[in-house]
Formats: C-alpha cells, sequence, structure tokens
C-alpha cells in the first residue's frame, strides 16, 4: 500500500477528456485545451445530490403502478412488488427472482453501495480500497440492466394495443424507475473512484 | 499555447447539482399533495350478498365513467350481509346524498331488453345514480335490484294497487293509447291491506297525460268474452300478451281532471268492463243496521236514493255485529246485522273528489233529521234479490246518525216489504181458515134445488094459458097505443087535454 503512489502527489493531473498527464500547474490541458482538473470537480456533492434524487424517485417507483392492463374493460394496476408477489403465487419463481433481482435488488442496492462509498471517501475510511473499487466497478457495470423493466414495460406498452380486448399503459412509476435507473447511473459515473485512494494516502499522509 | 499557473481550487462549498433533488422532492411532494387533494371519499355500501363484488376490481361508475373501486367486502356485524368499503374519487363527492343508489351491474336478460352484457367479460361494477337529498351520506343500502329509472329522471312516479296481482310485474310497460310511456318499477303485496302495490313511473313527456280523472287498468293477456253478438277477443300489444302491462285512460264522459302529483295513488282496474263499472274513485262508508232478514241481500247490491244507484253494498258486518252484541251484553236477544255499504258522490252528478264526499255527508246529516232512512227493498222478486233504499220517509221516528266501529250508521226502517209480507202472510192465514168444504157442500145442493126451480120454470112456460099470454099482451098493447095517439099534441082530444093541464 505503501508503495502506492498517485499522480496528485507527483503534482501531476489528468486531463478529463484525452487523459494526458500534464502537471497540476497548468490551467488547460496542453494537448486539447479542455480545462484541467486534479479531479472531478464537486465529485462527492454531484453524487450525494444525484442518490438523494435517485431515492427520492424510487418512492414513487414503487408505490404506483408500473403498467395498467385494460383487460376487457377492466383495468388491472401492477406495481412492482405486486407483480413479483404475483408471479410467485403463480408458481413462476424464477421469473419473480429474476424481476427481484433486476427491478429492486439491483437498484436499491446500487443506491446503497453509492451511498456507502461516498460515506467512506467522506470520512477517509481506511477500508480496503480495492474491496471499495471492486464495489464501484460492479455497481457501475450492474446498473444498466435495471433498465431491463424499462424496457419491457415500454415494448409491452407499444406492442400490445389490441383495441378493447388488451391495452397495456404506462403507469407514473415506469417513468420514476426510468429515472432512478438513469439518475444512479449518471451518479456512478460523475463519482471519482480515484477519491478512495486520494483519501487514503491523505489520511495515511495525515498520520 | 500558453500556460498560466492554475489556482488549486477546491470548489464552491454548494454544487448547483443540487438543484436536481430539489426538483425531484418538488416532483414528489406535488405528487403527494396532488393525490391527497384528489383523495375522495370513503364509503360504505351494504348488500344481501357480495354478488358479483370483487375487492380492489369491482369499479363504481356514474354514466359509464369510473367513479372509485370497491376497497374491502366483508361480512357485516350480524353476518347477515356484506358491507362493501367503497374509495371514490373527490368528484364523487357532491354526489353522495342521502338518497344517492347504488346496485350491481351484472348481464341481465329482461322480458323486453338484455342489458349488461359487457359486465360479462369486464365483470359487475357497481352502478351510482346521484341523490337530491339534503344531506350528505356515507353509508348507503344498496339496491339488490337495478331500479327501472334512474333518480331525477323527469316524468311521474304514481301508485297502484290492485286486490289481485293479474300479471303485471316489475319492468312492464305501461301504456297510453298502446304506445309505451312508462313501466312498473316495483310491486309488493303488501298483507296487511290484502293488496298489491305498484310502483310505476310515466317518462316526460307523457306524464301530463295524466290527471285525476284517468283510470288504469290491467291489459295483460288476451281477454274473451262471449255474448249474444258473438265471441269478442281482446288483446294489448303484442309484448303485453306476454309479459303483461297497464295503460290508463280518461273513461268516456268523463272530463280531463286536475295534474296530480307525485306518488298519487290510483286503483289498478282488472279490465275496462270493471272501470265502466266503476267509474269514480271517490266514495265513503256507512253502516245500516237492520233488525229484520236480510235475505236476499248480496255484497254488491245497489243502494239507491230515490231510484239513482249511489252506491253498493260492500259487506255484511255479521262477525262485528256479533261482536258489539256481545260487548253490549245483549246476547240472545236477536241482532241487528251492519251493513257496510260504499256511497259514491260521482253517481249522483257531484265531482269525483274529497270535497264531494265531506259535501255530501254534510246533506246525510242534515237529511236524517229530516226524516232520510235506509231500508231494505225487493228489487227483483223472481230472485228475491233485495236492495238498500234511501229515502224521506214522512212521519219518520226522530233519529241521528249513530256510529258503529269507525262507520256512521245511517239511521234505518223496515222496509214496506217487511211490513207487506205479514200482511200478506195473515191474508193467506184467514184464506186457509175460510170452511171451504161446507160452502162447496151448501153450494152443491143450492144448485140442485135450482135444477128442481128450472124444471117446474119449464112446466110453467109449456102451459096453455102461458102460450096465450103473449097475444093478450099484443092485444093489451095495440090499446095501449090508439089511446096514446089520442092524446098527441095535433089531435082535438090532445089540445083539449093540454089545456085543461096548463090552467
Amino acid at each position: 500500500m505503501t508503495a502506492l503512489t498517485t499522480a496528485a502527489d507527483r503534482g501531476m493531473a489528468s486531463c478529463h477528456v484525452c487523459y494526458k498527464l500534464a502537471p497540476t500547474t497548468v490551467h488547460q490541458c496542453p494537448r486539447c485545451g479542455s480545462t484541467m482538473h486534479l479531479r472531478k470537480s464537486d465529485s462527492i456533492q454531484r453524487t450525494l445530490a444525484l442518490l438523494v434524487t435517485a431515492c427520492l424517485l424510487y418512492i414513487p417507483a414503487n408505490l404506483y403502478p408500473i403498467m395498467y392492463t385494460d383487460q376487457l374493460g377492466s383495468t388491472e394496476a401492477s406495481t412492482i412488488m405486486g407483480g413479483v408477489i404475483l408471479l410467485i403465487e403463480l408458481g413462476s419463481a424464477p421469473i419473480a427472482a429474476v424481476i427481484f433481482i433486476f427491478s429492486v435488488m439491483v437498484p436499491s442496492g446500487k443506491l446503497m453501495a453509492m451511498f456507502y462509498l461516498v460515506w467512506t471517501v467522506k470520512r477517509h475510511s481506511p477500508l480496503d480500497p480495492r474491496q471499495r473499487s471492486i464495489m464501484y466497478r460492479v455497481t457501475e457495470f450492474i446498473g444498466k440492466w435495471s433498465m431491463v423493466d424499462v424496457f419491457v414495460v415500454s415494448i409491452l406498452v407499444a406492442l400490445v394495443h389490441l383495441g378493447g380486448l388488451l391495452v397495456i399503459r404506462p403507469g407514473v412509476a415506469a417513468l420514476s424507475f426510468a429515472g432512478v435507473v438513469i439518475v444512479t447511473m449518471i451518479a456512478a459515473e460523475s463519482f471519482d473512484s480515484r477519491l478512495i485512494w486520494d483519501n487514503m494516502e491523505e489520511k495515511s499522509s495525515d498520520n | 499555447m500558453t500556460t498560466e499557473q492554475a489556482e488549486i481550487s477546491r470548489g464552491r462549498t454548494f454544487s448547483g447539482i443540487w438543484l436536481i433533488p430539489l426538483l425531484a422532492l418538488v416532483l414528489g411532494i406535488y405528487l403527494v399533495a396532488h393525490t391527497w387533494l384528489n383523495e375522495g371519499p370513503e364509503i360504505e355500501i351494504s348488500f344481501m350478498t357480495a354478488d358479483g363484488l370483487e375487492q380492489g376490481k369491482t369499479k363504481v361508475k356514474y354514466r359509464n365513467v369510473d367513479m372509485g373501486v370497491v376497497e374491502e367486502v366483508r361480512l357485516n356485524d350480524a353476518f347477515d350481509g356484506v358491507i362493501a368499503k367503497v374509495k371514490l374519487d373527490r368528484q364523487a363527492l357532491p354526489l353522495l346524498r342521502e338518497d344517492t343508489r347504488f346496485w350491481v351491474v351484472t348481464a341481465r336478460v329482461g322480458a323486453d331488453n338484455v342489458s349488461g352484457l359487457d359486465t360479462l367479460l369486464s365483470g359487475a361494477y357497481l352502478q351510482l345514480t346521484p341523490g337530491t337529498g339534503a344531506k350528505e351520506a356515507r353509508s348507503f343500502v344498496g339496491l339488490e335490484q337495478p331500479p327501472e329509472t334512474p333518480t331525477g329522471a323527469p316524468g311521474l312516479r304514481l301508485q297502484l294497487t290492485s286486490d289481485r296481482a293479474s300479471s303485471v310485474s316489475t319492468g312492464d310497460a305501461v301504456l297510453f293509447k298502446g304506445y309505451k310511456v312508462g313501466r312498473v318499477e316495483s310491486m309488493q303485496f303488501n298483507p296487511v291491506d290484502q293488496h298489491v302495490h305498484y310502483e310505476i313511473f310515466i317518462d316526460a313527456p307523457y306524464h301530463e297525460l295524466v290527471n285525476s280523472s284517468v283510470r288504469f287498468w290491467d291489459v295483460s293477456g288476451v281477454s274473451i268474452s262471449a255474448d249474444a253478438s258473438g265471441f269478442k277477443v281482446e288483446t294489448g300489444a303484442m309484448d303485453t300478451i306476454l309479459f303483461g302491462g297497464v295503460t290508463f285512460g280518461v273513461p268516456s264522459g268523463f272530463y280531463a281532471g286536475d295534474a296530480v302529483a307525485q306518488n298519487t295513488e290510483f286503483k289498478l282496474h282488472t279490465s275496462y268492463e270493471d272501470i265502466l263499472a266503476n267509474p269514480f274513485r271517490h266514495g265513503t262508508y256507512y253502516v245500516v243496521s237492520f233488525d229484520q232478514s236480510i235475505k236476499g241481500l248480496l255484497p254488491g247490491a245497489p243502494v239507491e236514493f230515490r231510484g239513482i244507484q249511489i252506491g253498493k253494498v260492500e259487506r255484511i258486518m255479521l262477525k262485528e255485529g256479533l261482536a258489539v252484541t256481545k260487548s253490549l251484553g245483549e246476547q240472545g236477544k236477536g241482532i241487528s246485522f251492519p251493513i257496510l255499504i260504499y256511497i259514491e258522490p260521482g253517481r249522483m252528478e257531484l265531482p269525483d273528489s274529497e270535497d264531494s264526499i265531506a259535501t255530501m255527508r254534510e246533506s246525510v246529516e242534515i237529511g236524517v233529521t229530516n226524516g232520510l232512512r235506509a231500508t231494505m227493498a225487493s228489487g227483483n222478486l223472481l230472485t228475491g234479490s233485495k236492495y238498500i233504499s234511501i229515502d224521506f220517509f214522512e212521519g219518520a221516528k226522530a233519529a241521528s246518525l249513530g256510529s258503529f266501529m269507525e262507520y256512521t250508521t245511517i239511521p234505518t226502517i223496515d222496509s214496506g216489504l217487511a211490513q207487506l209480507d205479514q200482511k200478506v202472510n195473515a191474508l193467506l192465514d184467514n184464506i186457509n181458515a175460510l170452511p171451504l168444504a161446507d160452502t162447496v157442500a151448501s153450494a152443491n145442493t143450492t144448485i140442485a134445488s135450482l135444477n128442481q126451480n128450472l124444471v117446474s120454470l119449464q112446466s110453467i112456460l109449456e102451459n096453455q094459458s102461458t102460450q096465450q099470454l103473449p097475444a093478450n099482451l099484443n092485444e093489451t098493447l095495440q090499446e095501449l097505443r090508439n089511446a096514446v095517439e089520442n092524446l098527441s099534441p095535433g089531435s082535438q082530444a090532445g089540445q083539449v087535454s093540454i089545456r085543461a093541464c096548463c090552467r
């Protein structure tokens, strides 16, 4: 760990656009001319703000119906958890598990992971930065898979339009759920993973 | 490219990115507020059964607009019905009055229509019809049957009573000259008054056809009658043959009456002939008691006033008469039979109204002091049927109106017939007592002696002297004639004798 040295320690900063390493003393990238930052600007604050947004959106995404099924005049509203429970009752446990994992576990897990990362960075936590960076990578990778739910709903809405027989309409939750997924992806993007090590260094240098 | 010394900034302490969660928060608050503001009332509707009601699925609709959904269906505390808890939209709030009605709409196959077929696929729903009552309400009693007419529909609701159910039933048509103008909404038999009560609704604008003079009669099925002119078959419209119906109209000879109020009661006659026989709607009851045999007096017998029928005998109140006699302790003395009579002022050309009844009662009261009495009279000597006659009797014993149970009694006098009966009986008794055999015997002897007399007369006539009698008589007459001619005014002897006379 002590062998670990960062560019910042060496007084170097990386360009956001072309990744050219330049001394922190230069204001603009010598190669592409974009503004240089040592780290992503306001990374923690942005990530936190977006996470809060995602949390707020997550509430209606779960409480409101994600889609309405108009079947022969009777409308049935289904929420995410309602659908999962219905599938279990119908005996389709594997499908229920898939929906549960991608629609409930992944988004909420992602939110918690991001909060944890932001929290540890803010607290200069001494916890293993390697593990935390794995956590970050998994989070970033898996995030887009949550969109499966939104895609299913949007495809159903587009395809199932059988006049009075069967019509599927999107609910408020579909939009907010898409919002949760997009906002958490942006949050993961705006989180500067280098801060995990920076703080380690700062903390160790403090000591 | 010039390179300058960059300031290593720590960044602003507050980033603009916080506007995003703020926006999300505002949106969230808006959603919550919107939901909360649109929070409708929660009501309870009780039903006999939960037929067609599904928790979370059954909708409440008004004019086919969703108004809410049944949230919970449970048994009531007494386990003899169900309570449906319904969450309504906010816009349904002003519709919830005390007389708001709910019923379950399912597919129904009626006599003249099939309704609610869409519910076969979508499931039943609750229909709401808004009330117009003064008070708001949150709990309702659901109708088991859909009402035939929506609340607030323009028209006229009337009550019909009939003493038998016939074939008119809920949903049947109400016709005017064969055209459907309304329908029978409900029917029920009241065990207390032993009558069938119908509620009918006449749609606007046909309700203006109803006035106080109209009569309602049953046109269900086919009526077949046979009389001297042959067979007569009468039917209404095709559907009334199959399902029954009611029609109304002003009987011929009547003027259109006044407009009638909602829920006015009318009698449902069994046929138009029945109306012609009993065309009046208003009448009153009196009781007359007779201390004599009432043989031949039957319910339905006419009650006449100076020969004009003004009513009929309703019933002979034997039971009540006995009870009253018993209560007075007058058993064993014979009872006078109270007879309930029904008098219709309309038969005396008075307007067919309650006012006329009051007028008539008043004149009866005055009349009684002037000798108005009821008697029993013989209507038909052959059949022995009797009727009640009301008339003024000179020199009747003073009497006044009495009362029997809740009825007024008109004083009576023994009928002329009863008196006549007694006289005829006495006469027949006398005739019976006559010594007819003796009379005949003496008559026979008289005839025998008469015969002898005739025989002796014969012998006298055949006598010689008797034979000569006409010739002698002729001679005498000739002489008499000569004498008279001498005395005639033209002759001398005559003039002399006249002068002698004049002196």
